[in-house]
Formats: structure tokens, C-alpha cells, sequence
């Protein structure tokens, strides 16, 4: 809300130039319009695409799995999604007793209201060649662009924690105490592997930084110069959506359903919804920090205006995000659970150390004015020296391991089992 | 109770207009910045109030994060947005939360007998009393010296205290709006290099005095 308190004051100085003493509510409403059909062609997109990634994301569980999936309700189950949304509204809303009402039922608003809040500073669609009544983004030219997104995401963490306390479940409060460790943990490094986008090329603002590697060509996407930042931002920001490699926060083996335990319809569909704005959101980051945004040699180049030009931009931003939420997907079905102590030494002992010396590099390159290419050199040394450490700190941990375990065969200590 | 529940949307109706009507009224004889200066600070006066006077800690804790967030409100109308979230990051997101935590952790049935009566009202109340007198001289007289200077520009204040912002490499370029990122930075680490440098070595020095403290097991540390 707060963030739209500059544009709201600039479009309201536009919109009255000669006399400021009397803004009328009419006056206000018409300069805000553009800003609320942008407001809700995301928030349509974004809803209607949440409930068909859930249907994806069931159809490629159940290929990886060697099942069938979805396939009763319309053709190839196309109308499941649609089936859900209203069983989740019809179904009986459940408030268990004993539970701290007010915030029970705050917490899945606070959860699905950050996801949303983060999605205004980023631009969905080419901004440059936009027509006057959608800007395809909600709040332009926000010069903190992606700190807003991590302060907002900050905040998503009181959903969990209060959801958790308040359903008075020793599942759900387990749940909440794993979010927040971990939240506050890879915070640090999600924000550390964007500092060095910010030093390279000046500025924090997402349309920008897009337009910085339209302009100078696939060769300036930062991917080629930071792809050790962009495994860790990938890595980082999936932490922070909590979903399978790191779901420790709702793990069903261990907690039932964490946080979320006591929710049932509508309000858990809330928290379902948070979820998966939450991996959209951090795709189109991932596209626009590293992969171009909707830049691509030879189809969409910057420079052009027109209907068709827009259509294609946005066609391609489209397709590289629906490739990292696939990528997303598949990771769900491949990589297995880490157990905590493992997830909080990802953390501290491996992404921000990196992330550290990453920000470094990028220092002393831009402080010596050398080429950026030695940055990729630097990120690749990088990367081997850690798998180095940890294979070799790997190798100490199981010797010792073997040798304990070898003491206490032969050791005269009887055991007690 | 079905009476009950007809009450709420007309009260969410009623507070709509409210709102509508005193933005009707302040922009009307000023701007539309005065306007969220008064609906932003209301609320935060509100919010502080109700996490002092709140029972429950973890409601307390709760309102101090509204009261956060409020301020960061300000500071955006002060066009210093990289303040307001860097605030949000490190109180709301990261301090408030850790309170919640200890709060959750040591009182899950609600807050004991001895936290609701205070044990030195006497001498509390002086101190408070002297802290309130000292920060309303101190902003008087910073009032008096910056009657004229436009809100807006706060965002790189000319001065702080007595001492004027003497490079002119700090202070903002032709070019550069008030606000930017740049400028602040700028100004960080000219101006104000020793005072960041302090701060710096102050949380390290606390950092490694909280590892230093912090208790270790034979097996782990988790």
C-alpha cells in the first residue's frame, strides 16, 4: 500500500497543474485509472494462472511418477482447476476451538497479501512499448525495485508464524519455528546475490536492469557474468517459497501439515494461493535479473514499437518464466527433503560465504575497470572451490563417522538398548 | 446472531466514507501529501497506543510491528523510500519477528501475574518524563532552525545537528531527483564515513561477543 503513495502523489500532481488547492475524489479516481486496469489485469493473470499451474504441476507429478493425473473432470481434466476452486468454497469453513480467533484468521490474509504486494514493482510485460491504458506494471519506476520485494517478502513470514501459534497445535507451532530460522536465514543471501547486478550495472530499479541487457545484447545477460548469483538467488528465494527441497516448514512425514494444520477451505486455499504467487513472483525475478526479461536476439529487440512488437515481448517473458516455474516443478519430484541442521549449514556455511565472495569480485573488477568476462572465470573457481571443501569436509565427517562406529563395536563399553 | 453480522460491512462502509470525507476535507485547503500524512500518523498514534496498553505480548509485539510499519509510511513521504524498506527488512522483518519468537517460546499461556503491575512506577515514570521533555526541546529547536525547508527535501538533509553537509560531492546533482538511491549513498560514505564506520565495528564487535556467548555442545551446535 505504501508503495503506491509516490506514484499516487506525482499522477495526482499531474492531474491538476494549474490549481493544487482543490483535487476533487473524481480527479483522483480517473489519474489512478491506468493503475487500477494494471492492478487488475495482474491480479486476474495472476489467479487464473495459479489454479492451471496447480493442474500442470499434477499432470507432471504424476508423468514423473508414471501415473496418469487428472483426467475426470473435462477433457484432460482441464476443468479441475475450476472444479477446486469451488469445492474450496463450498466446503465447511472450520474454526477449531481453542484457537486465537483474530489472528487464525489474519494470518492467511497477511500470507496471501505480501505474495501479492511484492508482484506490484515487477514488470510483466514490455514497459517501454506498453499502450497508455496498461502499463504492465503496476508501480513504474520505483528506484528500489527489488529491496521493496525483499522488504515485503520479509513480512510473508508473520502469515506462517502467526498461522502456526495461533491454531494451538504443537504440529503447527513446530512448523512456524522451522519458518522463521529458515526465512531469516536465506534472506541473507538472496539479498546478498542481487548486490552484484546492482554494482554492474547501477541501479536497483527492475525496469532498468531489464533494459540494461535488452540494450547491450544477449551477451550482456546477467547470467553470463554472474551465473554463481543466480544459483544462489534461485536457490535462496525457492528457501523463502518453502516448497519441496525446503518444505521443512509443512513437512507431511513429520508435522501433518505444519502450519496450515487447522486450515481447511477458503483459508487454506489462501495460504495455497501465497504459495504459488510467491514461485511466480520469483520466477519473473529470475528471468528479469539474469535471463534478459523479455529480451531475446532476433525476436524481441528493444527499440520497437507497435502491437505486434508488445505481443512478442511479452510472449517471450512469458515463456522463459513458464520455464523456470518448470524447472521448479521438476526440482519438487528430484531433489529429496534436506534435514534441518543440513538446511541451516546451506545457509550460513555455503550460500553467504559465496555470495560474500561474489560481491567481492565484483568489486575489485569494477574498481580496476577490467572486463566482465572474468567475472564468469571467477564465479566457475568459485563454485569449484566450494564443491571442493565440501566433498573433502564430506570425506572427514564419514572417516570419523566409520572410526566412532568402529570404537564402539570393539569398545568394552557394554550397550544398553 | 444475525443482527451482529449486518453491523460489519455497515461499519466497513462507514469507515470508507469516513476515510473518503477526511481526504475530501485535508486535500481540499492543502494536498493530497497531507492527506496520508494525517491517515498514516493517526494510525500509527493508534497502533502505539494499543501495543502499550495491550495484556497479551504477542499482540503487543504485533501492534509495534503496525507502529514499524507506519513509520515507514513517513519516511516515504519524506521521499526516502530506501529507509522505509530497509527499515521494514531489518524491524518488521527480522527484530519484530525474533521477539514474536522469544514471546511464543517463553509464555504459550498468555503473560504472567507480575508482568501486569509495575514494580518502580515512581522512578519509571520520571524517566519517561525526562525523555519525553529532552526529544520535545530537541525537535522544538530543530523546528525553529528548519521552518522553511521543504519536506521533500529531507531526504538529504543539508545538515544534521550543527554540522552542515560540507563536500559538495554529496549533495544531489542537477540531474538526480531527491531520493535516489545514489545520492544516499553518496552522502553515506562521505559525510557520514565515520559514522557508518562506528556503527559497523559496533555489530561486529556485538556479532562475535553473541558467538562468543552463544552455548556450545560437544556434537553440533543445533
Amino acid at each position: 500500500m505504501s508503495s503506491m503513495i509516490p506514484t499516487l502523489m506525482t499522477l495526482a500532481a499531474d492531474a491538476v497543474p494549474a490549481a493544487p488547492a482543490a483535487v476533487s475524489v473524481v480527479d483522483l479516481v480517473k489519474a489512478q485509472l491506468p493503475t487500477l486496469i494494471t492492478i487488475g489485469a495482474a491480479l486476474g493473470a495472476v489467479l487464473g494462472a495459479v489454479s492451471y499451474l496447480i493442474y500442470v504441476e499434477r499432470k507432471l507429478a504424476a508423468f514423473m511418477q508414471d501415473r496418469i493425473g487428472p483426467n475426470r473432470v473435462g477433457p484432460w481434466g482441464l476443468l479441475q482447476p475450476i472444479a477446486d476452486g469451488a469445492k474450496f468454497i463450498l466446503k465447511e469453513d472450520v474454526i477449531p476451538a481453542y484457537v486465537d480467533r483474530a489472528l487464525f484468521l489474519l494470518a492467511p490474509c497477511i500470507a496471501a497479501l505480501t505474495t501479492m504486494l511484492a508482484f506490484a514493482v515487477v514488470p510483466f510485460g514490455p514497459v517501454d512499448n506498453a499502450p497508455s491504458f496498461h502499463r504492465f506494471v503496476i508501480v513504474p519506476n520505483v528506484d528500489i525495485g527489488i529491496v521493496f520485494i525483499f522488504a515485503i517478502g520479509s513480512l510473508a513470514v508473520y502469515g506462517i508464524i502467526l498461522g502456526g501459534w495461533a491454531s494451538n497445535n504443537k504440529y503447527s507451532a513446530l512448523g512456524s519455528l522451522r519458518a522463521s530460522a529458515q526465512v531469516i536465514s536465506y534472506e541473507i543471501p538472496l539479498g546478498m546475490s542481487v548486490l552484484g547486478i546492482a554494482l554492474l550495472g547501477g541501479t536497483l530499479n527492475l525496469e532498468k536492469i531489464l533494459m540494461n541487457q535488452a540494450i547491450g545484447g544477449i551477451g550482456s545477460w546477467y547470467f553470463w557474468t554472474q551465473p554463481l548469483a543466480c544459483l544462489i538467488f534461485f536457490v535462496a528465494a525457492l528457501a523463502e517459497s518453502n516448497r519441496l527441497p525446503f518444505d521443512l516448514v509443512e513437512c507431511e512425514q513429520e508435522l501433518v501439515g505444519g502450519f496450515h494444520t487447522e486450515y481447511s477451505s477458503m483459508k487454506f486455499a489462501l495460504f495455497f494461493l501465497a504459495e504459488y504467487t510467491h514461485v511466480i513472483t520469483i520466477s519473473f525475478l529470475t528471468v528479469i535479473l539474469f535471463f534478459g526479461g523479455w529480451h531475446f536476439p532476433g525476436i524481441a529487440e528493444p527499440g520497437t514499437a507497435g502491437f505486434g512488437p508488445m505481443l512478442l515481448k511479452l510472449g517471450v517473458l512469458m515463456s522463459k518464466v513458464f520455464a523456470v516455474i518448470i524447472v521448479i516443478m521438476l526440482l519438487r519430484w528430484t531433489i529429496p527433503r534436506f534435514r534441518f541442521d543440513q538446511l541451516m549449514g546451506l545457509a550460513w556455511k555455503v550460500l553467504i560465504p559465496l555470495s560474500m565472495a561474489n560481491v567481492v569480485a565484483v568489486m575489485t573488477v569494477l574498481q580496476f575497470g577490467w572486463s566482465t568476462w572474468w567475472l564468469t572465470l571467477t564465479s566457475v573457481g568459485l563454485f569449484m572451490a566450494a564443491g571442493f571443501i565440501g566433498v573433502q569436509q564430506a570425506q572427514v565427517a564419514l572417516n570419523q563417522g566409520t572410526r566412532r562406529a568402529k570404537s564402539k563395536d570393539h569398545g568394552p563399553v557394554a550397550h544398553a538398548h | 446472531m444475525p443482527g451482529k453480522r449486518a453491523i460489519r460491512p455497515l461499519g466497513g462502509l462507514a469507515a470508507l466514507g469516513a476515510l473518503a470525507l477526511g481526504f475530501q476535507l485535508v486535500a481540499g485547503e492543502q494536498n493530497i501529501n497531507g492527506a496520508i500524512y494525517v491517515v498514516v500518523s493517526t494510525f500509527c498514534l493508534i497502533a502505539a497506543v494499543l501495543m502499550i496498553t495491550n495484556r497479551n505480548p504477542v499482540y503487543a509485539a504485533l501492534w509495534f510491528a503496525v507502529v514499524t510499519l507506519c513509520v515507514c509510511g513517513l519516511f516515504l513521504l519524506q521521499s526516502a523510500p530506501f529507509l522505509a524498506a530497509a527499515s521494514i527488512i531489518v524491524y518488521a522483518g527480522a527484530i519484530i519477528v525474533t521477539f514474536l519468537f522469544v514471546i511464543m517460546l517463553a509464555q504459550q499461556s498468555g503473560s504472567s501475574g507480575y508482568d501486569q503491575s509495575s514494580r518502580q512506577p515512581l522512578f519509571a515514570s520520571i524517566v519517561a518524563f525526562t525523555l519525553l521533555g529532552t526529544m520535545l526541546m530537541t525537535f522544538q529547536s530543530w523546528g525553529e532552525q528548519h521552518a522553511h525547508t521543504q519536506v521533500s527535501e529531507a531526504a538529504l538533509p543539508k545538515t544534521i545537528g550543527t554540522a552542515t553537509v560540507v563536500h559538495a560531492a554529496s549533495r544531489p546533482t542537477e540531474k538526480e531527483q531527491v531520493g535516489e538511491l545514489r545520492g544516499l549513498g553518496r552522502a553515506l560514505f562521505s559525510d557520514f564515513l565515520f559514522s557508518v564506520e562506528i556503527a559497523g565495528t559496533l555489530l561486529l564487535i556485538a556479532s562475535i561477543g553473541a558467538i562468543a556467548l552463544a552455548p556450545r555442545r560437544a556434537q553440533g551446535t543445533l
